[in-house]
């Protein structure tokens, strides 16, 4: 703890207790005891050093279960839960009749304080505590309050509850006062006892939520502990997991099925078990569609299970759409999909019952097997090309081309008609389908599906986006014919029929479809650019003018993604067809950009802008390398102008890729890497030093230095310090400190930091650039900066004095929210 | 709409807007269709809880596959701030809802956002700008009064909220079950905005936002009154103003505020607003003109009032400039760029004046400086003393407590939620509701669930046969004097339809069956059959004189179609065994007869 925090807080501590003082608001509180945890490393009641806590500390648990938070709930106690991945704070509330913990409020002598609770709460489950024995006082009552809670109208309390109550049985199994672990088989300690005949009471419930609150405890048990007596909580308790099936409906099927998965991926839980598999293959058949899908994913995911019951759980998963193919296909369909899978009632049921059970199952369906699909433990044969056409065939029903072949088929042409929800999963899952081997006729179908969606008119937004995403897998996967560069047999008819589409798009009234459309197109020539079939496609469409034409388009984002794709198309040539009557539109875009980055009102197109000149300097674009200190002046000088910081610091991106093609590329601070012999400079250092004078980099990067953005100066830190590096290796410019520039230069960087300019672009001398490099501390900037720019205002000596400071101004005042 | 009809109403994470700049974020379940009402941030922490922990929401699935929608009700970053997040972060992939301007500004405030915790706090696994615009892309914008189809059984429609620029109010409606979302709200006009309202919507369940449950509105106009004072007195003694802001909402306010008054104090001392935003406040305003008030939209033809005459684009040279200005910069908590640049610059100075128009929280200078601190430490322990003078000033536009009563007047739910307020002043709010309204009212803490149950009414198709049928017998339909009909009930494709049973036996293609009841009602009579069947006749007709009573040759009555024949039981001559049966149709007259005639027959005139 700082000297300074350890001064601060006896008086906060004594702010805290006395109760005429206004308190901090809550998000101190919290913070506090953030605060709290950390220097006391999750043991926060024990003393620190000469420094008791204890009171304040109280006293902050106190203030946080106050009415002022939790509303009508006197007495009420704060538990900060850290198992639940970030701390929440609950309130625990008193039961009738059960004694309240620690509440300040209702004293009660039975009752453990935070004392009990703190370390408790605070510390990770299978974490031994000091002496647990005497933490769990199980005739205090204590657990009876954390049964109840386990209800609690709130959400965080109940939830909170539940792992507490994981977190005692673990404790209790860990040992009693002797610190002995229990051994499975072995008496179970009193306090696991008593939590253990609770689950099991609730467990044969009538009520729902009590069932429901067992097996998350049960869940929550063999997903944080992987001690032996798991497996005999297991045993003992599984006969009444498994009567749950008996029971119609279900009771909490979907907290059934997380119980029955997380013990089958227990490491504890011995596989040739076979009570488990048995009641997971129960569970298969009695559970509805809802459920069935969740755990038949389950266990395909797991990496040990009978291999029937992968099968079967295949099968499941298969089900709706081996329906949906079924009602659709006139002929026999490919082999896979519809073997083995009888025509499930339910399944049917559920599709035909109401559009959005249909939708709702279908959606599930498809995401559990986009999930499956780029796993390794996916079963084999992974059915391929009847999941391909089951994935067209839904996409037809809802676009209305799909011919039903029964009065199923008749019915789900009706409910999927025009469902933008079920079209969405069904483009993601074909879009994961492109990763996977088909035969040619299915591309061509996949292919030819995409191309319908796109190019409907009634084709959403959001379906149009996907649309673009799952074509571009599908082109960017499909097979090349070998030894030649050029693109496959499929593409280059389904290319001439894509541009007009595209086209369309490009002039869609939603800007959504717009950009949509052009961060296709960017995605497409960046990696078809050089494919002749695909250059063909693309200059004998209007796309590229179209394109152009979007640099003026009135929302931000598209003038965007138009200036990436214009970039990107000027980089490969393809801004615009090579035919004569073309040549004007054939000119350089460079102005055009500049134009953007000098006027346009958003940031988005001018970091747009900034991004493609980096790119085409790094690339040797025709327009950066015609004159390349010009046009790197041209671009510094517009960007050191610019309010958005993201754009400055753009430009010193690109500043620096100027420095490594003046100076020779950075070193590599990889140690394990080959150290290649040093890059010459192109040019001599006095010169490559004279042209960096000449197009203002120092001046920019001077500036940036002292930017009030810390990106931008932490930007300009790291050139400057390659720079500096680069130089070093030069001696005859090594000695020059002291020199009659050295004065100068120390004169000219307080007028920088005050943001002024120095000096007109390219009147520096490199000789006083040198000097200022060497007059300045860089690394120490540097680790300054590397400093979050609220460091000070977040650290915990300022919120010791934010809260000793509370009080009289804001009581006064109205609150306010915006 | 179908099940039992229980809407659930969770609230997931909220704020109190007190002393804490809350996240919003409410599940509703209504009639088994799940709507996140708005995703709102909490700028206090830096960590995981500055965004609502969405694990709460569902375990049971994917979260696309779980909420039909999510609505935003407007821009500001305690109600769309976790947007990003939620959607490109955790996988959200549903459609989200939100009216057009609030799609224009939302990524505005949230790019705003993005720059600072990534330039000023470092932050690497923070969401992106192409997050953002991903995000955006979800959006389907929404006009006010539209009713929009989220899908076959689920509609939203958009009611004017003021407060900012774009704010809705949103009714959730599931067949005859409805839920209306206020979001934030004024219920007063004020310089640039209209009055929330919206229509007599009867919904099951308000949830109204109560940051203002106690306060009266005069004080609001007391504090423009001081504000402009002090800004005017600063000025006149050569000080300089600063007033953080946010780039977009209540910063326009303050703008046509101080615009007024310098046009008509004919005031010289130069207004500044950080550069860009003002093209850009400018430029939404126009886009989004029906959204301002009335008096905005009819002078707008002639007058722009987002062209300001007097507010000026600002250059940070100008902070160095001799003499008083007043400077609207960016952000509003102090908490970086260039409002922070230009506090540090005056705060040495005790002729100048910093006037804070919102909530600060901690771990910022603004908050600081509003709690009174005059030493503040800056980077390498460099203590920058406030000499110049520290006001807060609120202008934020909530309905007070007369405004949300008037919402739930106009409204008329059956029930109120109170959200995105303070414990104390709620509880006041509850009680007069209760008492005034005679409505019942719940104040649920975050991650409180309130459930509530509804009466779902199920709507009936008639078959106009079916109703001819009704007219032909001459009774004209009567709006305050229900009556019965009688039909069969048919329950296809989720539609329930009144046809008469002729026209269901022939769609259903069933064959017809007669059912009739039969029963034995002794009446002691000594005479013979014939006679006492003829005694019923007479009685009968007597009595049921609108009633076609006829006595058929084989000595049986018949009442429509109820059939009434006499016997006599061999073992007792002087008791007579009557037989009466009638069709299900005519239950109610068969139970009639059956209860008359077990009255017995009248004494026969000797």
């Amino acid at each position: 703890m700082d000297p300074e925090c350890a001064q601060l807080l006896p008086a906060l501590c004594a702010v805290l207790v006395d109760p005429r003082q206004p308190v901090a608001d809550d998000t101190c509180l919290e913070k506090l005891l953030d605060w709290f945890k950390t220097v006391t490393e999750g043991d926060i009641f024990f003393p620190v050093g000469s420094l008791n806590l204890t009171p304040c500390k109280k006293k902050v648990w106190e203030l946080l279960g106050e009415e002022r938070s939790s509303r009508g709930t006197p007495g009420a106690v704060p538990l900060v839960t850290p198992g639940l991945g970030r701390p929440h704070r609950v309130q625990c509330r008193a039961a009738a009749g059960a004694p309240l913990p620690g509440g300040a409020a209702v004293p009660c002598a039975e009752s453990p304080g935070p004392e009990f609770w703190g370390p408790l709460l605070l510390t990770p489950p299978g974490r031994n505590l000091r002496s647990p024995g005497k933490l769990l006082p199980v005739s205090s009552g204590a657990v009876d309050t954390i049964f109840s809670l386990q209800g609690d109208s709130s959400l965080f309390v109940a939830s909170a509850a539940s792992q507490l109550l994981v977190h005692v049985l673990a404790l209790s199994m860990q040992g009693g006062a002797e610190g002995q672990p229990c051994l499975p088989g072995g008496d179970w300690p009193a306090c696991a006892q008593r939590i253990m005949d609770h689950v099991e009471e609730s467990l044969c419930s009538a009520a729902t939520p009590k069932v429901t609150q067992a097996l998350n405890v049960l869940t929550t048990t063999f997903g944080r502990c992987q001690s032996p007596w798991t497996e005999a909580l297991w045993v003992r308790l599984s006969p009444r997991v498994a009567c749950l099936l008996e029971r119609d409906p279900i009771p909490a099927a979907h907290s059934f099925v997380d119980l029955l998965l997380c013990v089958a991926r227990s490491p504890v839980f011995s596989s040739s078990d076979g009570s488990l598999w048995e009641t997971v293959v129960r569970a298969l058949s009695c559970l509805g569609p809802t459920h069935m899908g969740p755990l038949a994913l389950g266990i395909l995911k797991l990496e040990h299970c009978p291999q029937a019951l992968r099968t079967q759980a295949f099968q499941v998963l298969l089900q709706p759409l081996a329906c949906v193919l079924k009602a659709t296909v006139q002929a026999p369909g490919p082999p896979g999909l519809l073997d083995g899978t009888a025509d499930d009632a339910t399944t049917v049921d559920t599709l035909l019952a109401s559009k959005s059970s249909c939708a709702g199952l279908l959606c599930r369906t498809l995401a559990h097997l986009e999930e499956l699909q780029p796993l390794p433990q996916r079963p084999s044969p992974w059915p391929q090309a009847s999941l391909l056409g089951a994935t067209v065939t839904v996409l037809r029903l809802c676009d209305g081309s799909a011919a039903p072949a029964s009065s199923v088929g008749g019915h789900l042409c009706g409910t999927l008609a025009g469902c933008v929800r079920v079209q969405r999963a069904a483009l993601d899952f074909l879009g994961t389908l492109s990763q996977g081997t088909g035969p040619q006729e299915l591309v061509t179908q996949a292919l030819a599906v995409l191309l319908e969606c796109l190019e409907s008119p009634g084709s959403s937004p959001t379906v149009l986006k996907k649309a673009f995403q799952a074509t571009l897998r599908w082109l960017l996967s499909s097979p090349k014919t070998p030894g030649c560069s050029d693109l496959g047999p499929l593409i280059p008819q389904f290319l001439r029929e894509l541009f007009p589409v595209l086209q369309k798009r490009l002039c869609h009234p939603c800007w959504e479809v717009r950009d949509s459309a052009l961060e296709f197109l960017t995605q497409l020539s960046r990696h078809w650019g050089g494919q002749a079939d695909f250059r063909c496609a693309l200059l004998a469409s209007e796309v590229p003018e179209l394109a152009l034409q979007l640099l003026q388009d009135p929302e931000s984002y598209v003038r965007a993604s138009a200036v990436t794709a214009m970039g990107q198309l000027s980089s490969q040539g393809l801004h615009a067809p090579t035919s004569p009557e073309h040549a004007e539109a054939r000119q350089s875009l460079f102005p055009e950009l500049l134009h953007i980055l000098s006027v346009d009102s958003e940031g988005f197109p001018r970091r747009a802008v900034m991004q493609v000149f980096t790119e085409w300097l790094r690339d040797g674009h025709a327009d950066a390398a015609r004159d390349m200190e010009q046009f790197v002046a041209t671009v510094l000088q517009v960007a050191s102008r610019d309010l958005d910081w993201e754009v400055r610091a753009q430009g010193l991106e690109l500043a620096l890729v100027f420095l490594g093609q003046t100076l020779g590329p950075p070193r590599t601070h990889c140690p394990y890497a080959v150290a290649l012999p040093e890059v010459a400079p192109a040019q001599p250092l006095t010169e490559a030093l004279r042209a960096l004078c000449h197009v203002g980099l120092f001046d920019f990067a001077f500036c940036a230095l002292f930017d009030c953005d810390r990106p931008v100066a932490q930007k300009s830190c790291d050139l400057l310090l390659f720079l500096r590096d680069k130089i070093a290796s030069y001696s005859s410019l090594r000695e020059a400190r002291g020199g009659p520039n050295t004065a100068s230069a120390e004169a000219t960087l307080p007028r920088w930091r005050a943001g002024e300019q120095a000096q007109p672009p390219g009147d520096q001398e490199p000789e006083a650039v040198l000097a200022m490099l060497r007059s300045l501390d860089l690394e120490g900037l540097r680790s300054t900066l590397a400093e979050s720019s609220d460091h000070v205002e977040k650290s915990p000596q300022s919120l010791l004095q934010d809260m000793l400071a509370t009080g009289g101004f804001l009581q006064g005042d109205e609150a306010d929210c915006y | 709409m179908c099940g039992a009809g229980f809407g659930h109403f969770e609230w997931l994470a909220g704020g109190g807007a007190g002393q804490d700049v809350g996240r919003s974020c409410i599940l509703v379940s209504i009639a088994g269709k799940n709507v996140m009402l708005d995703c709102g941030m909490h700028m206090g922490f830096n960590d995981d809880r500055r965004f609502p922990d969405f694990s709460y929401i569902t375990q049971n699935g994917r979260l696309t596959d779980f909420l039909d929608c999510v609505i935003i009700s407007h821009f500001h970053l305690d109600h769309c701030g976790a947007l990003p997040y939620f959607s490109e972060m955790v996988g959200y992939d549903g459609p989200i809802y939100m009216t057009h301007p609030t799609q224009a500004i939302c990524p505005i405030l949230l790019e705003d956002y993005r720059k600072i915790a990534v330039d000023k706090k470092g932050e690497a696994n923070f969401f992106t700008s192409q997050m953002i615009k991903d995000c955006m892309k979800k959006v389907v914008a929404v006009h006010l009064h539209q009713t929009v189809q989220v899908d076959d059984e689920l509609e939203i429609k958009a009611y004017y909220a003021g407060h900012v620029l774009g704010a809705a109010m949103f009714q959730i409606k599931v067949g005859s079950e409805s839920v209306v979302y206020t979001g934030d709200y004024n219920m007063t006009p004020d310089r640039h905005l209209g009055a929330a309202w919206i229509d007599k919507c009867r919904p099951n369940l308000l949830i109204t936002e109560s940051t203002y449950a106690t306060t009266i509105r005069d004080s609001k106009r007391c504090r423009e009154r001081d504000f402009l004072k002090k800004v005017h007195e600063t000025v006149e003694r050569g000080g300089k103003v600063l007033i953080p802001v946010f780039a977009l909402g209540r910063a326009q306010e303050l703008c046509i505020l101080l615009e007024t008054f310098w046009e008509r104090m004919n005031l010289k001392v130069p207004i500044y607003f950080s550069t860009g935003l003002t093209e850009k406040a400018n430029h939404y305003y126009k886009l989004f003109i029906p959204w301002t008030n009335q008096k905005i939209r009819k002078t707008f033809v002639q007058r722009n009032m987002f062209e300001f005459k007097h507010i000026k684009a600002f250059d940070r040279a100008f902070a160095d400039n001799p003499g008083p200005m007043v400077v609207f910069a960016t952000p509003g908590m102090l908490h970086a760029g260039q409002s922070l640049q230009i506090f540090r610059k005056w705060a040495g100075n005790e002729k100048n004046m910093v006037i804070m128009p919102g909530y600060c929280v901690q771990g910022t200078v603004g908050h600081k400086i509003l709690s009174g601190q005059r030493k503040l430490e800056m980077e390498g322990r460099q203590v920058l003393e406030v000499k110049m003078q520290v006001e807060y000033m609120s202008f934020s536009a909530h309905a007070d407590a007369k405004g949300i009563m008037q919402l739930v007047g106009q409204a008329e739910p059956e029930s109120v939620l109170l959200v995105h307020g303070e414990a104390k002043k709620m509880e006041f709010l509850k009680q007069k509701i209760e008492q005034e309204l005679r409505v019942s009212c719940y104040m649920p803490a975050n991650g409180e669930t309130v459930t509530l149950p509804t009466s779902p009414s199920i709507p009936v198709g008639i078959s106009l046969g079916l109703l001819k049928r009704e007219m032909a017998q001459g009774l004209l339909p009567e709006a305050k004097k229900p009556r019965l009909l009688h039909g069969t009930l048919i329950m296809k494709d989720s539609n329930f339809r009144l046809v008469s049973s002729e026209q269901a036996l022939k769609e259903l293609g069933l064959a017809e069956h007669q059912l009739r009841f039969t029963c034995r009602v002794h009446l002691h009579d000594t005479r013979k059959e014939q006679e006492t069947a003829l005694r019923v006749y007479s009685h009968l007709k007597s009595v049921l004189k609108d009633h076609c009573v006829q006595h058929l040759p084989d000595g049986s009555v018949t009442v429509e179609s109820v059939l009434l024949q006499a016997a006599a039981p061999s073992e007792d001559p002087g008791t007579k065994v009557l037989l009466v049966s009638w069709t299900y149709q005519d239950e109610e007259l068969g139970s009639f007869l059956t209860s008359l005639l077990k009255k017995g027959l009248p004494q026969a005139p000797s």
